[in-house]
């Protein structure tokens, strides 16, 4: 008795909401959502919490997007089980076709393992050379180098530290790169 | 999802707006008749009628078969329109297979009758490359027009509802292709014309999850939630 009692409030709530009744609205979603949670919790006992909630959400978009196909004159809830299940079928498709393409691994790879792909990572190895070449750069393009390449700091607190423009900075680094790059070649 | 459950409800409600229930399938189906059956009448009337229609109209063969694929077309489309409706009754599904089944039976009957009478001459097959393009051409628009009106519904079986979309607006297309169209032998109609029908169902079919899906509208309904200024 109670639960049609129920069914009929929440029918007169999704008939207002069609409406456009915003308060009625908000009735409504905040009285089906926690069904929708057990609903989901029982039916996907598998997932974490968050994922059960993602599916919530799921189910309210659905039916806020689908509301003009509610007809007034039936029950409501038929309706919204009718998408609850169908976007639960959905999610299941989706997490079984993401599971199906996924491939689990113990470590990744930090890197590829031919020898392209490693020349500019380890195919230089003296830092002493390094520390030189950075000796000889110019003032400016030191400052540069130290600032964005050794201590990280971002070009906006670079240009604001030495009291240049971000632009002037990148182009003293770039620079700075070129010089570098070129000693070092000469070097090895 | 990126903001919790209770802030969405709010968002939700704050761009509700009022929407009109759509209207119950065999009333969807009338008002895709008034758009669907005029154009179909326009194009007939463009190609001109077959010569031979009046005396056509008389033939009992010729009328059970037309009126069993209009019939057909017109059940698709209503069943289509069901499907589109969450908790919809599942019997609209078997709605077309009654007419489906007497116009297949009628052109069945035709072949036996024509093999009686001629012998295997009665079931001769030649190629008949008018009737898919001509089928393609009178159900275009009322396709289109299922299509958009399909969209209005929710997606819960994209493929069944648009084989059905399909079907309803192929069978209408050959409803149509028959009043201009001088091809009765029962088996070049099986074969040709309700081959055609059924490829363009399947084709219907497969195109389904692109024209119905839950991505797209779930994502417009979630872009509206995360523009509107709260």
């Amino acid at each position: 008795m109670k639960r049609q009692s129920d069914d009929q409030a929440l029918t007169t709530l999704m008939q207002a909401a069609q409406a456009g009744d915003a308060r009625a609205y908000v009735r409504l979603l905040k009285e089906i959502t926690p069904r929708l949670r057990q609903i989901v919790r029982r039916q996907r006992s598998f997932v974490s919490a968050e994922d059960i909630e993602d599916l919530v959400q799921d189910i309210l978009l659905s039916l806020h997007a689908v509301r003009a196909t509610y007809d007034p004159q039936r029950p409501f809830m038929p309706w919204l089980m009718a998408i609850t299940r169908h976007r639960l079928a959905d999610a299941a498709r989706r997490y079984t076709r993401r599971a199906a393409h996924e491939l689990q691994v113990e470590n990744l790879p930090v890197t590829f393992s031919d020898e392209g792909s490693n020349i500019d990572s380890d195919g230089y190895r003296d830092p002493e050379a390094l520390k030189q070449a950075i000796e000889d750069l110019s003032p400016a393009q030191r400052a540069a180098i130290e600032m964005l390449k050794l201590r990280e700091m971002s070009l906006k607190e670079a240009a604001a530290a030495k009291g240049m423009s971000i632009g002037a900075l990148k182009v003293s680094v770039h620079r700075a790169m070129a010089t570098l790059r070129k000693a070092l070649i000469k070097d090895s | 999802m990126t903001m919790d459950t209770e802030k969405l409800i709010e968002r939700l409600a704050e761009i509700v707006e009022p929407v009109r229930p759509l209207a119950r399938p065999w009333i969807r189906t009338t008002a895709w008749l008034l758009i669907a059956v005029p154009y179909v009448a326009l194009i007939v009337f463009l190609v001109s009628p077959r010569p031979d229609l009046i005396s056509k109209a008389s033939e009992w063969r010729y009328v059970i078969e037309q009126l069993a694929a209009l019939a057909t077309g017109i059940t698709a489309a209503t069943a289509a329109f069901a499907t589109v409706i969450p908790g919809y009754d599942r019997k609209f599904l078997f709605v077309p297979v009654l007419p489906l089944a007497i116009w297949l039976g009628s052109l069945g009957d035709g072949c036996v009758e024509d093999w009686i009478h001629f012998g295997p001459d009665g079931l001769s097959l030649h190629p008949d490359w008018f009737c898919f393009p001509a089928i393609v051409l009178v159900g275009a628009v009322p396709a289109i027009v299922m299509a958009v009106m399909l969209r209005r519904g929710a997606p819960l079986t994209p493929h069944i509802t648009s084989a059905l979309g399909g079907l309803a607006a192929a069978g209408l297309g050959n409803f149509g292709l028959r009043l201009f169209h001088s091809q009765d032998a029962s088996l070049m109609v099986l074969v040709w014309q309700v081959g055609a029908v059924c490829v363009l169902a399947a084709m219907a079919a497969l195109a389904g999850r692109y024209l119905l899906n839950w991505r797209s509208i779930i994502a417009t309904t979630h872009r509206s939630v995360l523009l509107h200024p709260s």
